[in-house]
């Protein structure tokens, strides 16, 4: 394969990898899966830098990519806590709990009537404690921790 | 040894100020007039010493004796003025303090009654809760007081003059808590104001003429570089001083100054509100010290005032009407401590009269006066004191009296008091006062003096108004034959006749209202008003001890500084006053035996007046005081003329009315623009304010649909380079 359809496929896969995750971005209002979808547009520009870097034959694409990574990385953690806090405040990963952060005197949006969601299992999956034979409460197991 | 004489004296009140701030609310506090006493005693007694010491060199250097030292430069500026010569001249402050004659005895002064006040009012502030700041802003201006009095430059002077008129303020507020003693500190402030006003003014003008503010001369190697305003280069006449108009300046400048601080009409209003203050603070600023500054000044700078008949008279006519003024208001209050205020002004109005004389009888007259004061007007304080102390801080004398058997050491003590300002033989009143009378009438008839001297058998008992005339033009063609050169001087003499009349009829006005004040107080049923309590009492020894010694002084020392004219010649060798001008004036010493008589018998006439009226029943007055006649000029007798009413509708209202329309200017017009260039970004943003909805999905899809059309214009406008 010549160097320049290779170019053209992976760009071409990194426009679709950005372009879902914008539309993601768009259109969800879980935050764990704008989160997810902001990191996949990151992914598909990573991709078509690395591209690009080996069209070049230049090691700065390569080098940028690590340095996305690493910031991504940091990122992930940072927003990740946040979502986390978010959500204990406001008991759940809608987005659209959080309008009360508008401009004063702003009407709020309102959905329309969303179905409830199906009531999913509630055991969480949980680590084993190590050596011991674990106190089974059933309080604890079931409870969640989100 | 007089060197560090006069620099010890202002420094222990400075410490025990310096100490009472530091460790008087934690340390001291109830203690703090130990420190006080103590170092104004200390200054006392170096006072004495200084004394004593000027009166030494006096005899043996002659006439004009002055001793400066000089502490450390203050400033130096080389070249601040080219004067008319061409020649530049240096601006040299140092700090320098003077020993001469007017100075040890202001310092004697000064510090003897603050001591005694600091004593009675250790009794009298006991349990106050400022007792510690009390004696802190006292030592203060003690410090402030002897260094005005004895700094040798007219910057100085000025710096000392403001600090004297800032613990007067302090202390004046010094209950602050009452609106009535935070206003009487502000009053006496910004009229103060007024006055310090013109005497910088007058300093200026002072530097631009005489290129110094020095009072000596600066001399270093035995050459003098720079001569002093009164440095003995000019006094002895190898300098000029400055005539005509700008002298009449200068003066007219000075004497503003003197007027602000000395309570002189138009100035006066302040002393009587200033008695909201501690009556300790009375007694020694508002009575014997502080306002004294005034007179003190003027004759310091009697060379100034000599080069300006103008002024001179100006100066006469000032303290005349003062004095005729005062006696007229305290005729008629009701509360015993403006009485004496009131009296204070005249009294001082009095001493002005007699510098006003431009004689060196006269000079010495007010000095002699001022100093004679000093005792009896802080002993009637002090004794006012004692009553309101006992009264539980009453001091309206409608609601007390016949307290003679109550407070029998306050009683004999401000009789001594009132018989020394009404002038009766052999207090102290009765010398100063007949001083400034005979100083007074020797400038209205000039003739009569050396008739007096020549012709003893005088007619002692001559009604001074029908000679008037008579003695007017005799003595202008003696003197136009004497002195040729001073003709203009004799155009006043009219004016002088008159201001004597009115210090005759003012002296009647302090016997009668003295008097009045006093039976009031003391004779009449026993009254004690509700505030006292049930235990209405004399005074502590602490209090009643420093009345019964200011009591001795104001009986004995009129008498003992008249002996041999002794104070006259100790005064008269200081430099101001010990210059050839001078001595060609009439030379003080000549008592006369006809004014002493005749103003004896207007002080007994006053006496007995007050007791026709006031003793006993009081029926004579109430039926005086509903005639048609006389209700009117009673009404504004006790209304003080109206002159604080004046005042607000003439100066207060209209600089509050201007005021008002700088308040609004300020507010609408340069508030208005600053706040105008802040409401610009607000009310653009107000439009993109309500793009913050709060939904992150709006915000993601405007930054897309922003970029998009970044990208298409991109496309559009640059060809997508």
């Amino acid at each position: 394969m010549s160097e320049t359809a290779l170019l053209q496929n992976y760009l071409l896969v990194g426009s679709i990898l950005f372009a879902l995750g914008l539309t993601g971005f768009l259109i969800r209002r879980n935050l764990i899966v704008m989160f997810l979808c902001a990191e996949m547009m990151l992914q598909g520009v990573s991709l078509s830098l690395i591209a690009w870097g080996r069209y070049h034959n230049d090691w700065s694409g390569q080098m940028l990519v690590i340095f996305i990574i690493t910031v991504a990385a940091c990122e992930a953690g940072i927003a990740l806590a946040l979502v986390l806090a978010l959500c204990r405040k406001s008991g759940s990963l809608d987005i659209v709990n959080w309008q009360n952060v508008r401009e004063e005197g702003r009407m709020p949006y309102i959905d329309q009537e969303v179905p409830a969601e199906a009531m999913e299992s509630e055991a969480w999956p949980t680590l084993t404690p190590a050596g011991i034979e674990p106190a089974t409460d059933q309080q604890e197991l079931y409870r969640s921790n989100v | 040894m007089s060197d560090n004489l006069i620099i010890l004296i202002p420094f222990f009140p400075l410490l025990a100020a310096i100490l009472i701030a530091i460790l008087g609310p934690k340390l001291l506090k109830e203690n703090s007039h130990y420190v006080t006493v103590l170092a104004f005693a200390a200054s006392f007694v170096c006072s004495l010493m200084l004394f004593f010491s000027v009166q030494g060199q006096v005899v043996e250097e002659g006439t004009s004796f002055e001793s400066v030292t000089t502490l450390w430069t203050w400033a130096a500026v080389d070249n601040a003025m080219i004067d008319a010569d061409g020649h530049s001249v240096p601006f040299l402050i140092d700090v320098t303090l003077r020993s001469d004659a007017l100075t040890s005895i202001m310092l004697c002064m000064v510090t003897f009654i603050a001591t005694l006040v600091a004593i009675f009012g250790a009794g009298y502030m006991h349990g106050d809760r400022g007792y510690w700041r009390f004696f802190a802003y006292v030592s203060l201006f003690v410090f402030s007081m002897t260094m005005l009095v004895s700094v040798s430059n007219f910057l100085l002077l000025f710096v000392f003059w403001e600090a004297v008129g800032l613990c007067s303020y302090l202390l004046i507020g010094f209950w602050y808590h009452k609106p009535e003693a935070s206003a009487a500190g502000k009053k006496a402030f910004l009229v103060n104001r007024v006055g310090d006003f013109g005497f910088a003014l007058a300093i200026f003008l002072i530097w631009i003429n005489y290129g110094t503010l020095n009072f000596h001369d600066y001399v270093v190697d035995g050459q003098v570089i720079i001569p002093g305003v009164f440095g003995q280069m000019r006094l002895g006449g190898a300098l000029p001083y400055v005539q005509g108009g700008m002298a009449t300046a200068i003066c007219l400048l000075l004497m503003l100054g003197a007027c602000g601080k000395s309570a002189q009409f138009p100035l006066h209003v302040w002393l009587p509100d200033a008695m909201e203050g501690p009556t300790p603070v009375s007694a020694l600023i508002h009575a014997a010290t502080m306002v004294t500054a005034g007179v003190y000044m003027v004759t310091r700078c009697t060379p100034l005032f000599h080069a300006s008949p103008d002024a001179q008279v100006t100066v006469a006519c000032i303290g005349g009407f003062t004095a005729l003024l005062a006696g007229l208001i305290a005729l008629t209050q009701h509360d015993l401590k403006r009485v004496l205020a009131y009296s204070t002004v005249s009294q001082l109005g009095y001493m002005f009269l007699a510098l006003g004389t431009g004689s060196l009888a006269g000079i010495v007259a007010g000095m002699f006066h001022l100093f004679t004061h000093a005792f009896f007007k802080a002993l009637l304080f002090l004794g006012s004191g004692s009553v309101m102390h006992a009264m539980g801080n009453v001091i309206d004398m409608r609601r007390f009296g016949g307290l003679r058997h109550l407070m029998p050491w306050t009683f004999r003590t401000f009789l001594v008091g009132c018989l020394a300002l009404a002038g009766i033989f052999p207090f102290a009143g009765f010398w100063s006062k007949d001083a400034i009378l005979a100083s007074v009438h020797d400038r209205a008839y000039p003739g009569a003096h050396s008739h007096d001297s020549q012709d003893s058998e005088h007619d002692a008992d001559h009604d001074a108004d029908q000679d008037a005339d008579d003695h007017a033009t005799h003595s202008v063609a003696l003197l136009s034959a004497d002195h040729a050169g001073s003709n203009q001087a004799d155009s006043y003499t009219n004016i002088y006749v008159w201001l004597y009349r009115s210090a005759c009829f003012t002296a009647f006005l302090t016997a009668f209202y003295t008097f009045r004040a006093f039976f009031l107080t003391f004779y009449g049923p026993q009254v004690i008003p509700d505030e006292s309590g049930h235990h209405a009492h004399e005074s502590p020894p602490m209090m009643w001890i420093p009345l019964a010694i200011l009591a001795i002084f104001a009986f004995l020392i009129g008498f003992v500084s008249e002996l041999d004219h002794k104070f006259a010649h100790l005064l008269t060798s200081t430099p101001s006053l010990a210059f050839a001008g001078m001595h060609d004036t009439m030379q003080p010493g000549g008592f006369h035996m006809d004014i002493a008589i005749s103003s004896s018998i207007i002080a007994v006439l006053g006496i007995a007046l007050a007791a026709f009226l006031y003793l006993g029943h009081q029926r004579e007055v109430e039926a005086i005081s509903k005639l048609k006649l006389v209700a009117p000029l009673r009404a504004l007798s006790l209304n003080k003329f109206y002159l604080d009413e004046i005042y607000t509708w003439a100066v207060v209202k209209p600089l509050e009315f201007l005021g008002i329309i700088y308040f609004w200017l300020d507010r609408w017009l340069v508030d208005g623009l600053v706040n105008l260039i802040g409401k610009v970004p607000v009310a653009l943003g107000s439009g993109f304010r309500y793009l913050q909805t709060g939904l992150l999905p709006f915000y993601s899809l405007s930054m897309v649909v922003a970029m998009l059309i970044l990208l298409f214009l991109g496309q559009v406008l640059w060809g997508g380079g």
